[in-house]
């Protein structure tokens, strides 16, 4: 359960540590190896789904996700104004003509929050797919071949989640400037780490089954094994992880433009209207108000779905009955 | 100063000598220490018109004088290279404590007069080639020390030292270090190889040739100022405490604290709140809040600072004299006097130098013109649009980044798309400074003939729009050599025009300069024109209530 | 216990290993920078004469391995350089910045550690009830909301819109201790505690309600002993193993979340000075905070870890 950020309990434990696992004891049961049979493993996230959404929160969780998601995906066809068009004077009051009021250039506040919310989605998403994608490649790696490789890739693991993560995109941001694919691929090297750190943990356990030796035994390759065989067995802690990420995404892209880094004007972004709008958070509170909340209610939303989802994976017997 | 620079003939070369280092004026968003409008160059020669008056100059206060308190001011961000050397001074922040604490031969009054202040006379040969600076007799230092010709030559030496000559020796019109000689205590005379009528009125006034004592030391700063350095965190702030042998007067607040600000956010709600009672450089969006809160007040001055639209005239689509000419036609001047700078300031006409007495007041008002704008781009070979990047920062100051997305808007009337690119300030003023192809910068003011030197002849230093034309360049030349002010402010009139015609910048709005403070502070002086905030800094004769 | 040293000693020795490379990640990064520095501090006064000076007054002239050897030796012996921007040592630069960052720390991990503690354990022992549901959701809540989305509500609460408390902004003056200015503190401190102490929480809740459900205080329980020595002395000390980490880790994070926290807040610490150092191209500052937030990082979990097995009767024996 537990879903953690920054700063995984196994975040900085080496290679060959396995007594980490033991170190981190029952708080963090999401991350170790699923308890699936391998004839049952194919289906195993229809499962996973099917348990989680019998928990009250991964409903609401869901039902908070997916209002967000509806509003920035059709917001733009309910949008009264385009969110580039001037539509009074700066910080304007609500009014019929605009329900929010205006920005600190005079434009329809909720014209540019119902515009404004693709890109916080595509970006969080696109970072944790690259995120993804690169921690599961370095874990599979770093589980299934051993020693060595190992060693050198979760060392150099390491010295990513020395950083922590707004600080390491912000020495790269001043290198190359504020770049929509520098932020995305930045956020998701940070992440990698973490996912990688998972998918090792499940990887060392699903390695020593029989249908995996099985598989060696008949000559299979080490790349279709680990893609084919390994990968679906552990697809539950890696979900979890995936909304987790997701979730953090979300929070560093959108504190990313807040610092001025992600989007630029005259973009229309949730976090760069909070930054943008800041100034004018007494005359006209709702320019920012706004845009803070979806942001909040989405993160809340991911994280609910998310701890659901762990929920069900460490099975009913923990669970503290909010289902 | 360039070489090529004398090739263009005596007063231009004077005038462009006279140019203000070019970090100094962008960086931030006042005019502070540019040279304006003393209308004729030359009028200013004898100095008979130069009156002596008090330090300070101001006679505001009424009523009872209350001495006493600390005055909590909200300053502008600097950050970790925040400077006490009056000779560096580049941010906000290091040109409080330079005005507070230093002080020149000479000063602005409020009215944008010369009168003198550390100096009682200052007067040049026949043929203005020999100033003669005579201080006054009473003028202590911080440290108690009395104020000598050894310190106003070391001051002026340390300044143009030929090794690492500091921001203020671009003022100084090539002053050669061992042209500065003390002839007796309490005279120094300045020699030029040519002559340089407005050493007195635009040079001296400055403030990055304010006098410092022999051996100087920026990290424990003296100076004569009514103010002296108490404690200094560079980035964050100072405090400074009254000089009670000041020349003119001891101040009557005991401390002034200056809290940096890098977030405008914070720099208003701190005075919202109380934690200062005075800020500079209120953002325009703020007035409003200023104005309907209870025990503060705005003050609102006029200035000549301008935010242009720089085309590039080297550039396509920019050589092509209709499309600049649409270009400024598509722009709605008042829309964005009122949604990039909340109505505060005034609307510009593409012409430099609104207070110079050569400006052509009398050319129409430029207004926005779509059709026309299209018709011009259609003939110039774009009827099928046209997608130009428009470089602009923060760094530029208040509205240059605001003012582009307007602009933006504005421009897909015309059938023209305006990719708005913000980058930051090590980028807008980095390798591609001046090459920009359509760009925001920031200028102050200055008259005519000063910024056609500064950024329009073809050796200016910052000539951003590459303009080159001969016909104008001409007129430019004759008038700088003209010593008849009606006979020059027509040359200037003509140059002007052609600009107006066809050159390279837009120019919307002109800016104002906008601070607060509470209404609890008398004495904090209303001034036009020069755009240094809160009153130019002169803070020793203000008193709580 | 040599196999319990051994153990120790090869965790320090790869948090060293870390450490260095961590410190190559971050001078090859400031290297990299795109600006030329001495064109970036000279700006539009530079000269090529005056360019090749300060290049060879900065040493950038040299090979870039060099700089890096003389930078990490300079490290070592505590001297950061000077800052190109400043003029001054850099650490004479940020040393008011790391107090001030230190302090705004401190006062988060001595609020958030003990209080987290406390509700998490409270929670897991309260397993279910009301008290406990209330707890894990708004911990699972406030885990999920970025800090600086909690610092403007926080604003909007206490500072500007709701009630009006305490100031928004920080407004330090600079002539008294920062801990007589702790009004000023309230806001950021306690946005940081919001941002950490859900996850010690969860973390302490879930170990409690497994010690709990444990043989051995089963046991104990059978033996007789009283609820208060069952829980006192044998649940929480052995709950609050698994939170070390995660304690540490926060800690730990707390170093780098400052610079969003700090920024809303116009806080003067080590964030917003790297804020101003990467927008001014000044690289031994960026070199140096960079550094110490990593370094703090890497010893902050070497400090737990090795907590971990030295209180860890489990791991200790299993170890021999």
């Amino acid at each position: 359960m537990s879903p953690e950020r920054k700063k995984g309990p196994q975040a900085l434990h080496g290679p060959g540590l396995e007594l980490s696992e033991e170190v981190i004891g029952p708080g963090f049961e999401n991350v170790s190896a699923p308890r699936a049979q391998g004839d049952k493993r194919r289906s195993e996230w229809v499962q996973l789904a099917h348990d989680a959404l019998g928990y009250r929160r991964t409903k609401i969780g869901l039902v908070l996700v997916l209002f967000v998601a509806v509003l920035a995906i059709l917001g733009p066809l309910l949008a009264p104004y385009t969110p580039y068009e001037f539509t009074g004077l700066p910080y304007a009051q609500p009014g019929s003509d605009a329900v929010l009021g205006t920005d600190h250039l005079g434009r329809d506040v909720l014209s540019r929050v119902l515009y404004g919310g693709r890109s916080v989605l595509l970006l969080a998403f696109a970072a944790t797919a690259i995120g993804s994608f690169l921690g599961v490649t370095f874990g599979l790696v770093a589980g299934y071949t051993r020693d060595a490789v190992d060693d050198t890739v979760m060392r150099l693991l390491d010295v990513v989640l020395a950083f922590p993560q707004i600080v390491l995109v912000l020495l790269f941001v001043s290198i190359l400037g504020p770049k929509v694919w520098l932020i995305v691929l930045i956020v998701g090297l940070t992440h990698s780490p973490r996912i990688a750190r998972v998918t090792r943990g499940a990887t060392l356990e699903v390695r020593e089954r029989d249908f995996i030796k099985a598989a060696e035994a008949l000559g299979v390759s080490r790349i279709r094994i680990a893609i084919g065989e390994i990968l679906p067995t552990i697809t539950s802690p890696l979900l979890v992880e995936f909304g987790l990420r997701l979730t953090y995404s979300i929070g560093l892209i959108a504190a990313l433009s807040f610092l001025g880094f992600g989007l630029q004007p005259p973009a229309a972004d949730w976090g760069l209207m909070i930054n943008e709008n800041r100034i004018g958070l007494i005359v006209q509170p709702y320019a920012v108000f706004v845009p803070v909340a979806l942001i909040a209610v989405l993160t809340i939303g991911t994280n609910l779905v998310t701890d659901g989802m762990a929920r069900a994976m460490i099975g009913i017997e923990r669970d503290t009955g909010a289902a | 100063m360039s070489e090529d620079a004398k090739k263009s003939g005596f007063d231009l070369d004077r005038i462009l000598s006279q140019r203000i280092s070019r970090r100094d004026l962008l960086k931030r968003g006042t005019a502070a220490g540019a040279i304006i409008g003393l209308g004729p160059l030359l009028a200013a020669c004898g100095g008979g018109t130069t009156t002596t008056t008090a330090a300070g100059g101001t006679t505001t206060t009424v009523g009872e004088v209350k001495k006493g308190g600390n005055l909590k001011i909200g300053l502008v961000g600097g950050g970790a290279q925040d400077t006490a050397d009056p000779h560096m001074s580049s941010f906000i922040p290091d040109d409080a404590i330079n005005w507070c604490l230093f002080e020149g031969l000479l000063q602005y009054s409020a009215d944008y007069t010369p009168e003198y202040l550390l100096a009682e006379d200052v007067s040049p040969n026949e043929d203005a080639t020999v100033w003669t600076a005579k201080i006054k007799s009473d003028i202590l230092w911080h440290d108690g020390k009395p104020l000598t010709a050894d310190d106003v030559v070391f001051s002026f030496k340390r300044i143009v030292d030929p090794d690492n000559p500091l921001l203020g020796a671009a003022a100084l019109g090539g002053l050669k270090s061992e042209n500065i000689v003390k002839v007796d205590d309490m005279t120094v005379t300045f020699t030029f190889d040519e002559p340089n009528v407005v050493f007195k009125t635009d040079a001296l006034t400055q403030r990055l040739v304010h006098v410092v004592p022999v051996g100087f030391d920026p990290v424990n700063p003296i100076g004569t100022g009514p103010f002296k350095m108490k404690s200094f965190k560079p980035g964050e702030g100072f405090v400074l405490e009254a000089f009670a042998d000041y020349h003119g007067g001891a101040p009557y607040l005991d401390t002034l604290t200056f809290t940096e600000f890098e977030d405008p956010t914070a720099r208003v709600n701190a005075l919202l709140s109380g934690a200062v009672d005075a800020i500079c450089e209120l953002p325009p969006s703020q007035l409003p809040v200023i104005e309907a809160t209870a025990g503060l007040v705005a003050l609102n001055s006029k200035s000549g600072g301008w935010v242009p639209f720089c085309m590039n005239l080297s550039v396509k689509p920019f050589d092509d004299v209709r499309v600049r000419q649409a270009f400024r036609l598509i722009v709605d001047r008042q829309q964005i006097l009122d949604n990039a700078y909340s109505g505060v300031g005034w609307i510009g006409n593409d012409m430099y130098s609104p207070f110079d007495k050569g400006y052509p007041s009398d050319l129409p008002q430029r207004v926005q013109d779509l059709e026309k704008a299209k018709e011009l781009l259609a003939e110039a070979g774009y009827a099928d649009g046209l997608t130009v990047d428009l470089i602009t920062s923060d760094a530029v100051g208040n509205g240059a980044v605001a003012q582009a997305e307007i602009f933006a808007e504005q421009a897909k009337g015309a059938g023209v798309t305006v990719n708005v690119q913000k980058v930051d300030s090590a980028v807008i003023y980095g390798d591609d400074y001046l090459s920009w192809g359509f760009s925001v910068d920031y200028w102050g003011l200055r008259n005519y003939l000063q910024q056609a030197a500064a950024g329009s002849t073809p050796d200016a230093p910052y000539n951003e729009t590459h303009w080159e034309n001969e016909e104008w360049y001409a007129l430019v030349q004759e008038a700088a050599k003209t010593a008849d002010d009606d006979k020059r402010n027509d040359l200037i009139r003509q140059a002007n025009t052609i600009e107006y015609n066809e050159g390279g910048y837009i120019i919307p709005t002109f800016k104002n300069q906008l601070d607060a403070y509470s209404d609890k502070l008398v004495g904090i002086e209303q001034n036009e024109v020069i755009g240094i905030p809160l009153g130019r800094w002169r803070l020793h004769t203000v008193y709580f209530k | 216990m040599p196999p319990l040293l051994k153990v120790i000693l090869r965790r320090t020795l790869l948090g060293l290993l870390t450490l260095l490379l961590v410190s190559g990640v971050v001078f090859a990064a400031t290297q990299a920078l795109p600006s030329d520095t001495a064109r970036a501090i000279l700006g539009r006064e530079a000269t090529p004469e005056r360019l090749a000076a300060l290049r060879e007054q900065l040493d950038l002239n040299r090979p870039a391995i060099v700089q890096y050897g003389s930078w990490l030796g300079g490290v070592a012996t505590g001297d950061l350089g000077d800052s190109l921007v400043a003029k001054q040592p850099v650490t004479a630069l940020i040393s008011g910045r790391v107090k001030n960052s230190a302090a705004l720390v401190l006062l988060a991990a001595l609020i958030s550690v003990p209080l987290a503690l406390l509700l998490g354990s409270l929670s897991g022992l309260l397993r279910d009830r009301g008290f406990d549901t209330v707890v894990s959701l708004g911990s699972l809540t406030l885990a999920a909301l970025p800090e600086f989305v909690v610092g403007i509500l926080l604003i909007l609460l206490l500072a500007t819109q709701v009630f009006h408390i305490f100031p928004a902004v920080t407004l330090l003056d600079p002539e008294s201790s920062i801990l007589a200015q702790l009004k000023m503190l309230v806001l950021p401190s306690l946005t940081l505690v919001l941002a950490v102490a859900p996850y010690i929480v969860r973390t302490l809740r879930a170990s409690m309600i497994e010690v709990l459900e444990s043989d051995y205080i089963q046991m104990a329980r059978l033996k007789g002993m009283s609820e208060r020595t069952v829980l006192g002395r044998h649940a929480l000390p052995n709950a609050i193993v698994p939170a070390i980490q995660v304690i540490a880790l926060n800690l730990a994070w707390l170093a780098g979340g400052v610079v969003v926290v700090e920024y809303l807040f116009n806080y003067p610490g080590i964030g917003s000075a790297l804020m101003d150092a990467v927008s001014n191209r000044d690289l031994p500052v960026i070199q140096a905070i960079t550094l110490l937030i990593a370094g703090l990082y890497v010893i902050f979990n070497l400090v737990a870890d090795i907590l971990t097995i030295l209180v860890s009767p489990r791991l200790r024996t299993g170890l021999q």
